[in-house]
């Protein structure tokens, strides 16, 4: 270990000097680099948009309980209180008659004047629960079961379609991550390989002057993991470039689907590009090292 | 230090390098295998490096058995040999100092002794005023020179040295015997292939193996 550490600044030089050996292809590797990790920031940074969405969506799911007509005002109040402290329930309140008209007059806009052939208020006060989709059978069962409860209106439909949505988009998001993250480390540890099978006769030179095979791998790995880091740098520029480039462009939102704030996207794709790099350089170093492994 | 014992080496493609080889090398000694090309001189240094193991028989450096399993032992085998390869294999673009120091980075000696060892096989080999050239710059000879030093300076146990007369004049071949010679002491045993026997004078304190066809013909004996 001593040795390790009294070999370090060697094995520092012996990188530059292996980065420098091939300039051209290295410079090659590393803009290989950063375009995949442009592409691997991308997905990620879209991943966190659809999961935003998917929160989004999730939140706005939600069902009304209507009261029984012995329910006095007090004890919608409990009621409600009750109903939140279920499991798969995020909140509830109470709308009443008032905001439940005026609800419907915005439904109906220039139609509204249809509401004032009532004499009477006909909307009823109710309990607006927004809940978990994935808990909506369980909540429903227990709400509908709830003393003060006459019925649940469970927009089923729409509920089970959310649900649908959400599920998809969170599949979509994992298997996207997946695929560009292992083409990703594939394309790297080949490239890393090719690097290190353009000095094969330096490896195979060492091996025979009985070098052990830290003392050979290091410089080696530590190349790939400069490289994989400098495309990991110059993939977050360029993310980060597209994110502002896009924020100014749409103003800070694309449709309903809420973008997350500009500086909390740009310090995650600053920090994780080259931290995932970092990783991915080692591994790929460490499997295009051990792919070109030949007998002792 | 080294022992072969019924040794029988065939290759992946069925071609049988050696048939029962027995020999015995000894610490100090100056050997010369000799035999036209293609005997099977190379092969008995691949085996005693490790970069062949036996098909049948045992080959054992050091005292160790050269086995397929024991990549450590072969490492720590190769550590204590100064190997002079027929194609040199000098890293390129790399200086000749920087070649002789690479051999030597992975064995215990301090930097002070590295540096100071570099030096002094470069000044050996005569070459102490090309250190700073790239090894691409030199010429044959010159590249062959900075691959003894490389050897030597590591101060091994053993030196081999296959071929090394190979492409020279023979003015320059035989300074190159002599300059291999003169490293043999009694820690160092010296073992140097040719099939350019004619170079070689009769030695009294040399052994030679002479080979052919894979078979070990004469041991000992000046035959030529």
């Amino acid at each position: 270990m001593r040795r390790f550490f009294y070999n370090l600044g060697y094995f520092i030089k012996e990188s530059g000097k292996i980065i420098k050996l091939n300039l051209l292809s290295n410079i090659f590797t590393v803009i290989g680099t950063g375009l995949i990790l442009f592409l691997l920031g991308i997905v990620i940074a879209g991943t966190d948009i659809g999961s935003r969405l998917v929160t989004m969506l999730n939140e706005e799911a939600e069902i009304n309980g209507y009261f029984t007509k012995d329910v006095t005002t007090d004890k919608m109040q409990s009621i409600a209180e009750e109903i939140g402290r279920m499991d798969g329930v995020r909140s509830t309140r109470i709308v009443g008659e008032e905001e439940a008209k005026q609800r419907m007059e915005e439904i109906l806009g220039e139609e509204a004047s249809i509401l004032e052939l009532f004499t009477d208020n006909p909307f009823e006060a109710f309990v607006e629960i927004r809940i978990d989709v994935e808990a909506m059978d369980a909540v429903l069962d227990s709400v509908k079961d709830t003393e003060g409860i006459e019925y649940v209106r469970d927009n089923r439909e729409v509920l089970e379609k959310i649900k649908d949505i959400t599920y998809a988009l969170k599949i979509l998001g994992y298997l996207m991550t997946a695929a560009v993250g292992i083409t990703t480390l594939i394309i790297l540890s080949h490239m890393i390989r090719q690097g290190i099978y353009n000095n094969r006769d330096q490896i195979n030179t060492l091996k025979l002057l009985g070098s052990p095979g830290v003392f050979i791998g290091f410089p080696y790995v530590l190349t790939g993991v400069i490289l994989t880091v400098l495309g990991g740098i110059i993939a977050a520029a360029a993310v980060v470039w597209l994110i502002n480039g896009a924020y100014d462009s749409m103003g800070g939102t694309l449709l309903f689907i809420p973008l997350p704030p500009r500086k909390e996207l740009i310090d995650m794709m600053a920090l994780w590009l080259p931290g995932i790099s970092l990783v991915l350089g080692l591994f790929g170093s460490l499997f295009g090292l051990s792919s070109i492994r030949e007998k002792s | 230090m080294i022992e072969f014992k019924e040794v029988s080496l065939i290759y992946p493609d069925k071609t049988q390098a050696l048939y029962d080889v027995n020999l015995c090398i000894g610490q100090g000694e100056l050997v010369y295998i000799t035999g036209p090309s293609g005997a099977g001189k190379t092969s008995m240094l691949k085996l005693i490096m490790g970069m062949e193991i036996p098909t049948v028989g045992s080959v054992s450096v050091f005292d160790k058995k050269v086995r397929h399993s024991g990549t450590r032992t072969i490492r720590r085998i190769r550590r204590k040999i100064g190997p002079v390869f027929q194609e040199f294999k000098l890293i390129k673009g790399r200086t000749s100092l920087e070649n002789v120091i690479m051999g030597m980075r992975f064995l215990k000696i301090t930097p002070k002794q590295m540096k100071l060892q570099a030096h002094e096989a470069l000044e050996k080999v005569g070459l102490a005023h090309k250190k700073y050239s790239k090894v691409e710059n030199l010429s044959w000879g010159e590249a062959q020179r900075v691959a003894i030093a490389r050897a030597v300076a590591r101060k091994p146990s053993l030196i081999l040295a296959d071929e090394p007369t190979g492409n020279l004049d023979y003015d320059n071949a035989v300074n190159i015997l002599e300059l291999l010679k003169s490293f043999r002491n009694d820690n160092t045993t010296v073992i140097i292939t040719t099939h350019a026997t004619h170079l070689i004078k009769d030695e009294k304190d040399a052994t030679f193996i002479r080979i052919n066809n894979g078979r070990v013909t004469a041991e000992r004996g000046w035959t030529e």
